[in-house]
């Protein structure tokens, strides 16, 4: 570990969670989230950051026979094309590529979309179709402890998760889906690039005879969090992609989000737009 | 150039267009903010602040970034180019001799940062096509020139640089 002033690098896992605990020190990755809130004020500058982007183990993706691994710290240009998540989760690749642009996907991490915990957070979604589970790292009195979380249970609030002070996004992990696994995920804004969701819809599904047999959807920027659509699943489960039941299952998705109206939207506008992309995914699953 | 500037507490070293630079930073201070004020390379322009414009765009490691997210301490043993380090002995890179060419420059002031997306986009994709060219210049905007000129210089390069379009 170096020590300059208030910036720390540590290039240990246990030093940067040490620094995170004994010294109250904010986590550090690529700053894309927090150097703009410290420059406009809305967030205080911290006594000490621990800057984690040169602890190996935080880096990069690997897969065994049974999960698919990400580092916290794997920017979001380089999750984009990565060639295990372009394989195994198409989904996660696209949401990590649709990310502002190339300058801020070089610097921002996945664990800093998560743990910013915005409810437009992008790679959200596709994590939640992946049902994913976080490996979260605190060091205690008795050493490190480790425990996982779904991805489903992180999110609290907008900005809020269950990370204990001091406590690190290890590891972010999924089991790859079986072939024939149909996934999208989409966001509406007002134009292509550079562009916070008004909304985003993702579904992924496995039809069996024209009957789903399973089916998992997810909402971004229409909720405190993001938000996956249990609702809308029940409708889908065990029914045929019909006309109706598409219109039905788009119905659940408009009546179980809870969208605000803000700059970018109304909140009638936002569950408007979650029934049309839903219900487009749907019907090109059920042509795909 | 090594210079060494007393003026803050964390000692920095980094790589700054190919040559070796130590100074004194304070751990909040940006990378825009020492290229600037520090170094006096001011072809980095400084405009929204906050990763909107592209303006201050750098390549750091060889990947382009927003100098003005990008804390200064981040760069310890990194490599920074700027627009200024595309210039050997005087004579412009031929990609900002194909901005000149095709007009690409009003106010100039997007130009640097466009510059720098744009050598990092030809880098990693010689022969873009427009669509290409629009999605690396994604976060860089300009208030003047409407991007046509600015598409058509980049996209002169994916012939090999030359410049009659
Ligand atoms: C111009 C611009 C456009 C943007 N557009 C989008 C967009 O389209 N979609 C989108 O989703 N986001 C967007 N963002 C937001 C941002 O880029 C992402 O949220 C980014 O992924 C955050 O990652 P980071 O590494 O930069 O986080 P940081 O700023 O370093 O950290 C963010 C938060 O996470 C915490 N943290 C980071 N890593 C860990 C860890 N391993 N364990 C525990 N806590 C951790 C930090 O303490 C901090 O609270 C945009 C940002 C900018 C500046
Ligand atoms: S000044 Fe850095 S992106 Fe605008
Ligand atoms: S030339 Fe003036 S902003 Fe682009």
């Amino acid at each position: 570990m170096e020590t300059r002033a208030g910036y720390r690098v540590a290039t240990a896992l246990e030093v940067a969670a040490r620094i995170a605990t004994l010294e109250r020190a904010t986590l550090f990755a690529g700053g894309t989230d927090l150097l703009p809130r410290w420059s406009k004020g809305v967030l205080q500058r911290p006594e000490v950051l621990v800057d984690l982007k040169r602890i190996p183990e935080l880096k990069g993706v690997s897969r065994n026979d049974a999960e698919v691994s990400i580092g916290p710290c794997t920017p979001l240009s380089d999750l984009a094309v990565d060639p295990i998540i372009r394989q195994t989760a198409p989904v996660l690749a696209e949401a990590a590529g649709r990310v502002a642009c190339a300058q801020v996907r070089n610097r921002a991490t996945l664990g800093g979309n998560l743990c910013n915990a915005s409810p437009a957070a992008d790679t959200a979604v596709p994590l939640i179709l992946l049902d994913a589970t976080l490996e979260l790292t605190a060091i205690g009195p008795g050493g490190p402890s480790v425990r996982d979380v779904a991805i489903t249970d992180f999110f609290t609030g907008p900005g809020a998760t269950v990370l204990a002070p001091g406590e690190i996004l290890t590891h972010i992990r999924f089991e790859p889906q079986p072939p024939g696994t149909f996934a999208a995920w989409d966001k509406f804004g007002t134009r292509p690039s550079m562009e916070i969701a008004v909304a985003s819809v993702g579904v992924a599904l496995r039809l069996e005879g024209g009957t789903v047999t399973w089916v998992r959807v997810g909402y971004g920027s229409v909720a405190p969090t993001p938000l996956r659509g249990r609702a809308a699943e029940a409708v889908l489960t065990g029914s045929p992609l019909s006309m109706e039941v598409i219109e039905r299952a788009a119905a659940a998705a408009r009546a179980e989000i809870a969208p605000i109206t803000d700059v970018r939207a109304s909140e009638a506008y936002r569950r408007d737009v979650v029934g049309v992309m839903l219900g487009r995914m749907l019907k090109h699953a059920g042509h795909a | 150039m090594l210079a060494t500037l007393e003026t803050a507490k964390l000692d920095l070293s980094m790589n700054v267009n190919g040559q070796a630079v130590r100074l004194w930073v304070s751990p909040f201070t940006t990378l825009l903010e020492v290229l600037r004020e520090q170094l006096e390379l001011t072809g980095t322009k400084y405009a929204c602040g906050e990763g909107e414009c592209g303006a201050c765009s750098v390549l750091l490691d060889g990947r382009v970034v927003n100098s003005c997210l990008v804390l200064a301490a981040e760069c310890a043993g990194c490599e920074v180019v700027t627009i200024e380090g595309l210039t050997t002995n005087g004579k412009l890179h031929p990609l900002q001799q194909a901005f000149v060419d095709h007009g690409a420059v009003q106010c100039g002031f997007c130009t640097p940062g466009m510059i720098m997306a744009a050598y990092a986009l030809l880098a990693a994709n010689p022969n873009p096509t427009e669509a290409d060219v629009k999605r690396g210049l994604e976060g860089n905007l300009c208030r003047c020139t409407g991007y046509r000129k600015i598409i058509d210089a980049v996209l002169s390069m994916a012939r090999g640089g030359r410049s009659d379009d």
